[in-house]
């Protein structure tokens, strides 16, 4: 540490620009790794707050709860710990104001039995009574400038609904997800109520079970198939895709970064090779020197990553709301420290160099 | 026990695909409280000679040994401890480290060798040495003279047994020369160290307990024909 520190201070241009660089490079690398982690998400905070462990959809719909509708009496057919019918459909709504028309805004009505597991946490407002209201997504509050009690209409229909209350992260493919009653679900798929309950469609049966173990639900009906969520999340239309391309995105980064940083650490040590032969002609071994320089980049680096991570928070904290950034502590710390790993292998790397050193050459 | 002794040490360096003998077969040694010099022409092997003495290169043959022990045959890590613990180099060149202060060039000796640091001794010959006041700059702010006077600071701070020195007056006028001179004596006799010093001004010499001469590689006592 002591030569580490004490060759910064004497050369502090030179290292606040190194620290600059890395600094941009964990910068990006945050915000972006932020970006995609947000975007995915956006997918499936829905399904994620249910606490869910299995979904059960007829066979025929392949995994895809778009394509799937059964009756509601299949629920006396299933055993497991926690049950609950859930209605999906996509929808688009417009305001009920005078300025309608401008902002269509495309959502996932997801009807629900309140009394059963699927209900929402709302953060403001209250839950779903009657078949007239909804709980919204906070995102229709940030981005959309909807409130409470405000009235939504379904274009092409004819229901209105009444804002009564606000949940976080609750989206769905990318689409903000309204909360109503199974029965209002079945007006807005249909376009029309349902005269008797035994006509109540459905489009999934969502479990959970207390061991987190699927082998404890049984379905009584051969044509319904029992999906766990992780595969459930994993099957929805283009999410798989999409991450797919975020992780080859993200870990493309932090290769080249890797790269980068490992070459200015190594042009840094090429640099000071006939110091570094004086010392040794002095008697000072090879391994303090590569101590040093190894101390020295981890000094760099944490520098660096830290102001990143701090800039990459600042940032965030200035998005506008319709950004889909997102934090995650474990991303974080996974990659400050992949940055800083990778950042003392560079230093590695060139501790090689620095045994091979002749002082011989430094001095004559 | 000799504080250095060279048996049958030579040097060969290829040169395309003729060989240099830089160093013909040598035998020498030094004991402790001896000053010795070594003067010569440009390009007789002097150089080579004191980087073998201090483990820097090895000979081609032959053996060096280091108070008694093995040295030129030991591991390049060894070699390296020997050298910080026991021999302080003064090279032509003055061999400072460039980002730090002439004190924290002494602290770094500290850091790595926790040894036999004595602290007002040290005081003693920065202020013998008159660079008592330069202590917080760094080399780059101080004279070539003066940068030569901490690099021999650097190299008797952790008071090594052995000192070897190239060319240490090379940058200094002729005062600073022999005071320079003396203070490596003064040292040599009073903590009973084994000097050598490679130099070709043969005014300096006279502070010397023995001369030798080095022509195209071989070594030999010279004739001391007092310049005084
Ligand atoms: N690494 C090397 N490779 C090839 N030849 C070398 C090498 N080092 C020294 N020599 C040769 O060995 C001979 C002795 O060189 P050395 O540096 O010991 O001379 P010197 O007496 O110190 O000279 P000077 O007074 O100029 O410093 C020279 O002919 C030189 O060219
Ligand atoms: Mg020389």
């Amino acid at each position: 540490m002591f030569l580490a520190w004490n060759e910064i201070k004497y050369s502090k241009v030179r290292y606040l620009l190194i620290i600059g660089v890395l600094f941009l490079i964990s910068y990006l690398v945050f915000f972006l790794t932020g970006l995609a982690y947000g975007l995915a998400q956006e997918n499936r905070t829905a399904i994620d707050s249910w606490d869910a462990d299995g979904i059960i959809l007829p066979e025929e719909a392949n995994g895809n709860f778009n394509m799937s509708l059964f009756s509601a009496e299949e629920l006396d057919n299933i055993q497991a710990d926690e049950k609950a019918i859930l209605g999906q459909t996509p929808a688009v709504i417009e305001k009920d104001q005078e300025d309608s028309g401008e902002d269509r805004l495309d959502v996932r009505f997801l009807g629900i039995d309140t009394e059963q597991f699927l209900t929402p946490d709302v953060v403001e407002g209250r839950l779903v009574e009657s078949n007239g209201e909804v709980v919204a997504d906070i995102s229709l509050k940030e981005e959309n400038g909807l409130n409470l009690n405000d009235s939504i209409t379904l274009v092409g229909g004819e229901q209105a609904f009444e804002i009564v209350g606000f949940m976080e992260d609750a989206k769905l493919s990318v689409a903000p997800v309204l909360y109503t009653t199974i029965e209002a679900f079945q007006e807005v798929r249909f376009g029309e109520p349902v005269s008797d309950d035994s006509e109540l469609a459905i489009s999934a049966i969502v479990v959970r079970s207390e061991t987190d173990e699927l082998d404890q639900v049984t379905i009584d009906n051969d044509q319904l198939e029992l999906i766990s969520i992780g595969d459930f999340i994993n099957d929805l239309p283009g999410y798989n895709a999409q991450l797919l391309t975020f992780v080859f995105m993200i870990s493309f980064l932090i290769v080249i970064a890797a790269i980068v940083i490992g070459i200015f650490i190594y042009v840094l040590t090429m640099q000071k090779i006939n110091i570094f032969g004086v010392m040794k002609a002095q008697g000072i071994s090879s391994g303090y020197i590569s101590k040093s320089v190894i101390a020295q980049t981890f000094l760099l680096s944490l520098i660096g990553v830290l102001v990143g991570l701090l800039a990459t928070l600042g940032t965030a904290l200035l998005l506008p709301a319709a950004v889909p950034f997102r934090s995650n502590e474990l991303f974080l710390i996974v990659v400050s420290m992949l940055m800083i790993g990778i950042a003392i292998l560079g230093a590695l790397f060139s501790v090689r160099t620095i045994v091979k050193i002749d002082p011989l050459k430094a001095i004559s | 026990m000799k504080a250095i002794e060279f048996i049958n040490v030579d040097r060969a360096f290829k040169d395309g695909d003729k060989t240099v003998k830089a160093l013909q077969p040598t035998n020498f040694s030094i004991d402790r409280g001896q000053f010795v010099a070594i003067i010569g022409p440009s390009g007789s092997g002097k150089s080579t000679f004191l980087t073998i003495a201090g483990g820097l290169q090895a000979p081609s043959h032959g053996e060096v040994k280091i108070n008694g022990q093995r040295f030129s045959t030991e591991s390049e890590k060894k070699r390296a401890q020997i050298r910080l613990s026991e021999i302080g180099f003064i090279l032509q060149a003055s061999n400072l480290v460039p980002f730090l202060t002439i004190k924290q060039q002494l602290q770094l000796v500290d850091r790595v060798d926790k040894g036999n640091v004595n602290r007002e001794e040290i005081v003693t010959l920065l202020e013998q040495l008159d660079i008592e006041d330069l202590q917080n700059k760094y080399p780059s702010g101080i004279s070539g003279g003066q940068r030569q006077r901490a690099a021999i600071a650097r190299a008797l701070y952790n008071d090594p047994t052995i000192i070897l020195a190239d060319e240490p007056t090379a940058s200094l006028d002729t005062d600073k020369a022999y005071q320079v001179v003396e203070i490596l004596a003064q040292e040599t006799k009073k903590k009973n160290k084994a000097t050598i010093m490679v130099t070709h001004d043969t005014r300096l010499i006279k502070y010397c307990d023995q001369v030798f001469e080095m022509k195209d590689g071989v070594l030999q006592e010279a004739q001391l024909t007092a310049t005084t």
